[in-house]
Formats: C-alpha cells, structure tokens, sequence
C-alpha cells in the first residue's frame, strides 16, 4: 500500500486537534502515514506529529506562518509529485475547504468532502458523508485512480497516545515565487459581548424551533430562573434573535458547560461540534428524530412552547422548596 | 414611476380628504406609536415623496383594524393609502427580515409560520377527520377552512380542535382541504404583498371551488373576511364559525351540559366586529354556556380596541416601547372583574395571551377561543 | 463590475421528515417544497449589493431543469440582469466537481470580475464548487466568506473568511476571482410576486452540455469524482433517555434530575 499523506493545520501558534486525529486514523488504515507540516518556526509541532507519524515531511519557511491556499496548494502538489501517496486527508476546516478541491483539480485526483468513517478496499478509500444537515448517511464510491484526497471532519477520529517517532524530515520549500494574488492581511477577533458563554456554567441553548424572536422570553425566563445564559444555533444568530457571540458550533464558540440544555435544535452537526463536551446535555424538541437526541443526556420530545414554561415554574417550585 | 405615484392618488382618491382628522383621532395605535394617518392622507398626495414616506417605520405600526375607514365622513379608507405605502417598500424588497421570512414561506410552503406542507395536519392528532375530495360527487355540508395559525401554532391548534369537537357534537356533515390547504393571504395583502395576494386569491378560489360543499366555514375572522369579502369568484358561501355555531344553538343540535362557572368577557376581533358587523352571535354563544356570567368591557362593539395582532403585526416589532394596546385591555378585563377574556380570532388569542404574562396575570386571567369554552361545556 | 452568480435549487429538508426512495440513492422528494440554497440567497445579495453601489451587471447561473427557473427569477428580480440555464440530461448525478466542470464551461467565456457562489449546499454540502471553480478557470479563490469590500482601484478585494471559532481570516485577492460566499454576510432582500413576474419576461438562457463544448463523459456521475452510492439513516448513539409523559410531567421530571445532580 502506497503512503499516506496527512496535512497538518495550525493556526495561530497552535497545532488544531484535527491534525493528530487524522494521523491516528491513517493509522489504523495501513500504510506509511506521512504528515506533511507546512510552517515558519514550527519544530514544536514536527516533534508532536513525529509521535504518531512515520516520517514527518517539514516544509520551515516564513511562508507558511499563516494559511494562504495559493501557496500550501503549490506546496503540497509539488510534495505529492514527488513523493507519489495513494491518499491525502487533509481536514474539513476553513482551511482545509478552501484548498482541497483546488488541489483535486489540479492533480485530477477524485476528492470526497467531510467525509464522517472510512473504510479501505484495497488501495481505494470507501468514504461514508452526510446529506441533508447529517439526517442521512451517503455511502460514495470513488472513481478508479492512482491517488485519492479526502477532507475529514473534526473529531471523526480519536486521538490516542503516541506510539510512534517518525523520522522529522526538512524539505526545501518547492514554491519558489511569493504568491502575490492572495495575501493573508490579519485575524480579527469575533467581538466579544457582555456575556462570554464560554466561561457559562450552565447554558440553554435556543435553535430554530424558537421561530421568532418575540418568542425568546419563555427561553430568557428559563435561563433566569436557572442561573444560566442564553447560547444559540447558527440559524438563531443569523436572523439577529440573538448576537453572534451567543452562538454555539464550528463557526461559533465551544463549549462545555456543566449543563447544556438544547431548545428547539435539531441538532446539526455543526453546532454539536460546539457542544457535545457539555457535561449534561438536555434536548427538548418535538422531531422524535432530531439528532440533538443522539447526543443528549435526556430528551422531551414535545413542543418547546408547552414545556419550556412548565419547566420553569418546576424549576421556580423546586428553588423555592 | 410618474404613471404609478399618479394612479397612487387616484387609487385612494386623495383629493377627496378633507384632512378633518376624524381618522387619526380614532386611531388606536396612534395612542403608541408616531403614526399619524390624517398626515399620511395629506403627505402622500405630493408625489415626490412617496418614496421617503414609504420609508418611515410607522407605516408598519397600523393594525388595519379599519377604525379609520370606519369614521372617515367621506368614506374614504386612510389604511389602505399605509398599505400602498408598504407595496413600495415590498417592491424595493426592503423589509423586515421576519416579514420577509413570512411571505417568502407563504409562496413556498402555503404558510406564513416557515413549516413545511407536510405537517399542515400535525393539529389533528387523533381526531378523526374527513379529508375531502375534490369534484367529489356527494355533497358536504361545511368545507372547514383552517386558518395557518390554527394549524401550525401549537397554541392555537386547540382551537381548531374545539370546533371539531363542537361540529362532531352538533352531528354537522364537515370536512377538511388537507396538505392541500394554503394561507387565504389577508396578511398578504395588509403587508403590501399585492402580487402575492393575487395568487393566493387565484390560487385558492380554484382549490375552494373544486370540492362539492355547501359553504365554507372560517376559524379565523381574517379568513372569513378575505374569502368573503376580497377574493374573486368563490362559488360558495362563506361563514364566520360563531354564525355557523350560533345557529346550531339556536336550532338545538348542540347542547351544552357542563357549567363554566367563571366571569367571562369578550373582546371582539376588528375582523369580524368592526369589519363584518358580527356582534351579536358571539355573545349569543357565550351567554349560552352554563354558569357563564358576562360582562361587557366598556370599550366593546365597534368601539373595542384593537389587540394589535392584524395587519401583519404578528411578523412586524414596533419602534415604540409604549404599552401595547393588548395590555391595557388585558388590564381593562382585570379592573372589571373578568377571569376568562373569551376571543373568537386566532390573533387575538395570541396577542392577548401574551400581554396576560408580561403583566404577570396568567394566572388569574385566562384567554380562551369561544370554542374552547364551548368544547369544555360540551 | 461584472459579476456571475451561480445559484441551486435545493429541496428544504431543515423541518422536514427525509425518507430514502426505492433506489436507495435518493430521497423522496414529493412532499418537500424547494427553494435557493441558503447560502446562494446570501450571494445572490452581495452581487446586487455591489451593482448597486459600483455599478455593472449581475449573470445568474443554475444547473438543473425548468424547474430551477423560479429560483432564477427570484434572483433577477432582486437584481440580476441576465440569466444562463445548464441544462442537459447528461448532468445527473453531478458531484461538486462534475457541477463546477459545467458551471467553468459556461463562466469561461463571459466577462465577469467576481463569480459568486454559496459556500456550501444545503443538501449534499460537497462545498467543492468554489474551490474547484476557481481552479479551473484559472484565477484565485476564497471561501466561507463573511466579509467583502472592494479596495479603490477596483482590481483587488478585501475579504473576510469566517474560520471556526467565529474568528476572521481577513486576506486580499486579485479580481477576477471566485468567491464561495458564507450566510450571515448580509440581508437578503425580499423577491417581491411582482418583481418575479417581471423577471419572467426575461430571457433564460439554456445550454446543453454540447452548447457547452463538453462531452457527456466528462460531466454528471461519469464525470464525477465520486458518486453516491447509497444512503442510510444514520445509527443513533445511545439515544438521550426520553422523559415520558404530558408536558407537566416531563418538565416536572427534568426539573427533579436537574436538582439531583445539584444543578438547582
């Protein structure tokens, strides 16, 4: 079986968790597991890989400080030219997103997108992803060829212990002219509210099931009476119900509060990802078969509107007991 | 556009307002909000500005309770002109985001409450309910036509629930449209959603006359008064559910065996009072359930104030952080000794269920659709 | 500024129940209402926005059959100037490659400086197209974009990419690019009945794949990276313990397990 080639990603001085994952699941597939580190100073992160890798391709040059797709995909396709892997995983992120399909392109290598499993058949992956905002399971079959890309969501796989220590091997960087059509300019912060839900003990969170935003009180009641703050669905944020700190998922915050308590989320796997770490989850939906239930602690499948009040005056009793 | 600001003064025959400010004085929401509908009469017959006053935010703030129309000594009808003041802004495509959402579910999904047509029959539950046929070759008595809010509102569904009840009780031949049944547009309409309302108004006298039915019967008094009064070509005849109701009492074929025992008032909705002239059946109703003791809020009949819930309010915040007007009927019901305030329009119930939590009186004062009432007195 | 706006027409399964159909690879779709996929709404009203503000011309591009006119017209009538249909039997089954293949086939040859696209489909959420997109038409790209300014000289953009955490990627692209737009960047406008109606005396312009130069190999499932074989409802976990009863008692039992793991 032929190498694979894993791309690390880094952002801001900090190697992100999709990295190892992808390394300790091209483990358990066979094969050489190649990490191809792309960065400027970044030895740290060649020896972190190192520890779950075969070889470690490092490319150290200012760069790759941060992300710019123009240059990591003329870098990587120079690397994969040369070295000939039979599969590249590189991660369903910002990052990932928007270089893979360019790369695919390019090298005229089939490429499947936010793939959730993975299966080998021989030297061609058997990729499973989702449709429909994670309510069905699509089984892909890729077309015949020498070389496959796949782009992989967060925490598809664990990250165990390190059990390897792969040769860190420091390439010259292959892409010799500065990529003057892209340009990386700054980060900036998303702003940061009154309240910082990341830091929230407890939260209710409040999804499209709320409908509209005059319905918020009965929401706003039940995280009073609670002690706990108001987070929200992507969905909840982008009609302006509730500030784009409030919001819970890839795109928003993570958190990972004592109680989290899902209010009319169906539970997509882009807010999950936000959420699942919560100590106790609690959905009350009125789909049977929203996915939120999958992941919760506890579950009332009946209409908000009805139980949310009821909640809080049980709540109200119990405080006052 | 010359061709349009022009039609815009013939089409609510401006010049004929004698700006005597009968209209504004009756307003109920000029009481809250900066809307001042005697100036909008004057204003807009300068037609270069009807493009800045489209866009003042008070425009959104009129009920359509019809108040206005309703006194104006030239019968003239001043809503419409904040209407056609809304279709400007509409045409722009510059509207509140909810309004938007509303009338975008309307055109996709035959609701304004962005719920797919698949669970337009979620309210049934487990009552049993005939779904009628198109060009079905037997006759049904009543076609029961269910208001969106009935339907999808959890809140209101009960609502839709009683008059089943109440229709199988009194052995009344009755049938539903189905997934098939969408928005009759009143909101459509009062929005400034012109176009839109047409195609409801085609689209639904095409449905409505293919099924073999006696008259249709409205839940909601802002159904009955669009395919009564505002639609093109409906073969059948139309009835508020407190007419349909009321007979059935007087006839005999419904009784009611349980008391209600509680002080009951009743707040009557723009769109069957104001609008429609049906006062007296919904009291005939409510004086009919045992044990109800009735009391008139002072402000009742034509002169009852607006719940705010019409118009397209439902989808539309106000500017001002006045007292709405729900509130200080909800308050009005309180001082006179009410428990129950006994509504007979999805909206209303809505509006004034709502205003009974912000003041923190749910518990004593409780809001109820007439059919509800009557559901339990069955 | 010229800009192209490619849009898809998307089944809205956000409420809806998803059953698979017979030949396991689809869904039946027969009680579902469609519309413009969510993100394309967004991008449809960053290029009207920009024409508005710097002038130029708006070209809304969609793959699929007549039906996809509607969503089309919904665009024009918010803004747009012309329309292209790509339609052909051949493009069935098209993966995020295979439709941007078709898209690149009929972009190519028009004079544009930013193409629009949504990020991601609501229903297979591939977000290929961008990317893809821009590479073969040869010009620089960005995607989940949730910022976008367009710099003085009119030849470069200062764009915003939203990256996990809500945190901003600000970056600076040469024009003619692609952009693969995030929703949240803006309000979308309302389409007005109207406004649709007199979109629909525009002319749509439909093209097969031939129009297109391509041969059918090379576009729909056999021009496709990959292709769906079949689709399964996914396995719960441990499902949540359901609380069983009327709303009072539910909530009355969560309330109970709430104080006893000292939540309250």
């Amino acid at each position: 079986m032929k190498d694979i080639f894993v791309l690390m990603e880094h952002r801001r001085g900090e190697l992100r968790d999709i990295s190892l994952e992808m390394l300790c699941g091209a483990s358990q597939l066979g094969g050489n597991v190649v990490a191809v580190l792309l960065g400027s100073g970044v030895d740290s992160f060649a020896e972190k890989a190192a520890g779950y890798a075969d070889k470690v391709l490092y490319v150290d040059d200012p760069m790759f400080e941060n992300y710019n797709s123009e240059a990591y995909q003329k870098a990587l396709s120079a690397l994969i030219k040369e070295h000939q892997p039979g599969l590249v995983l590189i991660g369903n992120t910002a990052q990932g997103v928007d270089m893979a399909p360019a790369l695919a392109v390019e090298l005229g290598a089939p490429l499947v997108t936010d793939i959730i499993a993975l299966e080998m058949e021989g030297d061609k992956p058997k990729p499973t992803r989702q449709f429909y905002g994670g309510k069905l399971n699509a089984h892909m079959t890729l077309k015949d060829a020498g070389m496959y890309i796949l782009t992989v969501r967060e925490a598809t796989f664990q990250v165990g212990e390190p059990t390897k220590s792969g040769e860190i091997v420091k390439v010259e960087n292959p892409v010799k002219e500065e990529i003057t059509y892209r340009k990386f300019v700054e980060y900036v912060e998303p702003e940061v509210g009154e309240v910082d839900i990341t830091q929230s003990t407890m939260l209710v969170g409040v999804g499209r099931g709320i409908r509209e935003d005059k319905n918020l009180p009965i929401v706003e009641e039940l995280a009073k009476v609670l002690g706990a703050d108001l987070a929200a669905s992507r969905a909840v944020v982008d009609a302006g119900w509730l500030p784009p700190d409030r919001q819970v998922g890839i795109s928003g915050k993570t958190v990972k509060p004592k109680l989290y308590l899902a209010v009319g989320i169906s539970g997509a796997f882009q807010h999950v990802t936000g959420m699942k770490g919560s100590e106790l989850i609690v959905a009350i939906n009125k789909d049977p078969d929203a996915p939120i239930f999958s992941i919760a602690d506890y579950g009332i499948v009946d209409d908000l509107f009805k139980v949310v009040p009821k909640l809080t005056e049980k709540i109200k009793e119990l405080k006052g007991a | 556009m010359s061709a349009e600001e022009i039609s815009f003064i013939e089409k609510y025959d401006l010049l004929g307002c004698i700006q005597c400010g009968r209209c504004t004085g009756g307003c109920p929401v000029s009481m809250r909000t900066h809307l001042n509908v005697r100036r909008f009469m004057y204003d807009t017959q300068n037609e270069e500005r009807l493009e800045e006053l489209s866009e003042r935010p008070e425009i959104w703030d009129c009920t359509t309770c019809y108040t206005c129309a309703a006194r104006c000594p030239k019968g003239l009808e001043p809503l419409e002109v904040l209407i056609g003041l809304r279709s400007l802004q509409i045409e722009e495509g510059r509207i509140q985001p909810t309004v938007r959402d509303a009338l975008e579910s309307i055109f996709k999904d035959g609701n304004p409450w962005g719920s797919p047509r698949a669970k337009r029959l979620d309210w049934v539950g487990d009552l049993d309910v005939k779904v009628l046929e198109p060009e079905a070759e037997e006759v049904t008595d009543v076609l029961l036509f269910v208001c969106c809010t009935d339907a999808y509102d959890p809140r209101v569904m009960k609502v839709a629930q009683s008059l089943v009840k109440v229709l199988q009780a009194a052995g009344v031949d009755f049938g539903i449209i189905g997934e098939d049944e969408s928005c009759c547009g009143s909101e459509v309409r009062r929005l400034g959603e012109e176009g839109l309302f047409e195609m409801c108004d085609e689209e639904n006298v095409e449905l409505l006359n293919s099924f073999n039915v006696n008259r249709i019967v409205t839940i909601s008094p802002h159904c009955y008064n669009t395919l009564k009064k505002e639609y093109h070509g409906l073969r059948h005849p139309v009835l508020h559910y407190t007419e349909l109701v009321a007979q059935l009492l007087e006839d005999g074929k419904l009784t009611l065996n349980k008391e209600i025992g509680k002080v009951v008032t009743y707040h009557d909705p723009c769109f069957l009072g104001k609008q429609n002239s049906i006062y007296d059946e919904p009291r005939y109703i409510i004086t009919r359930i045992p044990g109800v003791e009735f009391r008139e809020f002072d402000r009742c009949r034509e002169r009852s104030l607006c719940c705010e819930g019409g118009g397209g309010k439902m989808w539309v915040e106000s500017e001002s952080k006045a007292e709405r007007l729900a509130e200080i009927r909800v308050t009005d019901a309180k001082e006179m000794g009410a428990e129950v305030i006994a509504v007979a329009c999805p909206f209303c119930l809505l509006t004034l269920e709502d205003a009974t939590k912000v003041r923190g009186i749910e518990e004593e004062m409780r809001v109820a659709d007439i059919l509800e009432l009557l559901a339990e007195a069955l | 500024m010229n800009m192209i706006v490619c849009v898809k027409r998307v089944p809205d399964t956000a409420e809806s129940e998803v059953h698979i159909d017979a030949s396991g690879r689809d869904i039946d779709k027969s009680r579902l209402s469609f519309g413009i996929n969510e993100c394309d709404n967004y991008a449809v009203e960053e290029a009207i926005q920009i024409k508005e503000k710097l002038g130029g011309k708006v070209t809304v591009i969609s793959l699929g059959g007549k039906e996809n006119d509607e969503v089309i017209r919904m665009a024009l009538a918010k803004g747009g100037d012309d329309a292209i249909r790509l339609d052909d039997p051949a493009f069935a089954g098209s993966d995020g490659f295979a439709v941007a293949k078709a898209l690149a086939a009929a972009i190519k040859d028009l004079e544009y400086d930013i193409v629009f696209t949504g990020a991601l489909a609501d229903d297979d959420g591939y977000a290929v197209v961008p990317v893809a997109l821009a590479e073969l038409l040869g010009v620089p790209h960005a995607t989940y974009v949730k910022d976008l300014e367009i710099l003085e000289d009119g030849k470069r953009a200062r764009v915003g990419r939203e990256l996990e955490g809500g945190l901003m990627e600000y970056l600076e692209i040469e024009l003619p690019c692609v952009l693969g737009i995030q929703t949240g960047i803006n309000e979308p406008r309302y389409a007005s009945f109207k406004g649709i109606k007199q979109a629909a005396k525009k002319e749509i312009v439909v093209k097969s794949a031939a129009d297109l130069g391509l041969d059918p190999s090379e576009v729909g499932e056999a021009g496709s990276w990959a292709i769906l074989e079949k689709f399964s409802v996914p396995e719960v976990g441990e499902m949540a313990e359901i609380l069983q009863g009327d709303p009072e008692e539910t909530a009355a039992k969560l309330a109970q397990i709430l104080k006893e793991k000292g939540l309250i």
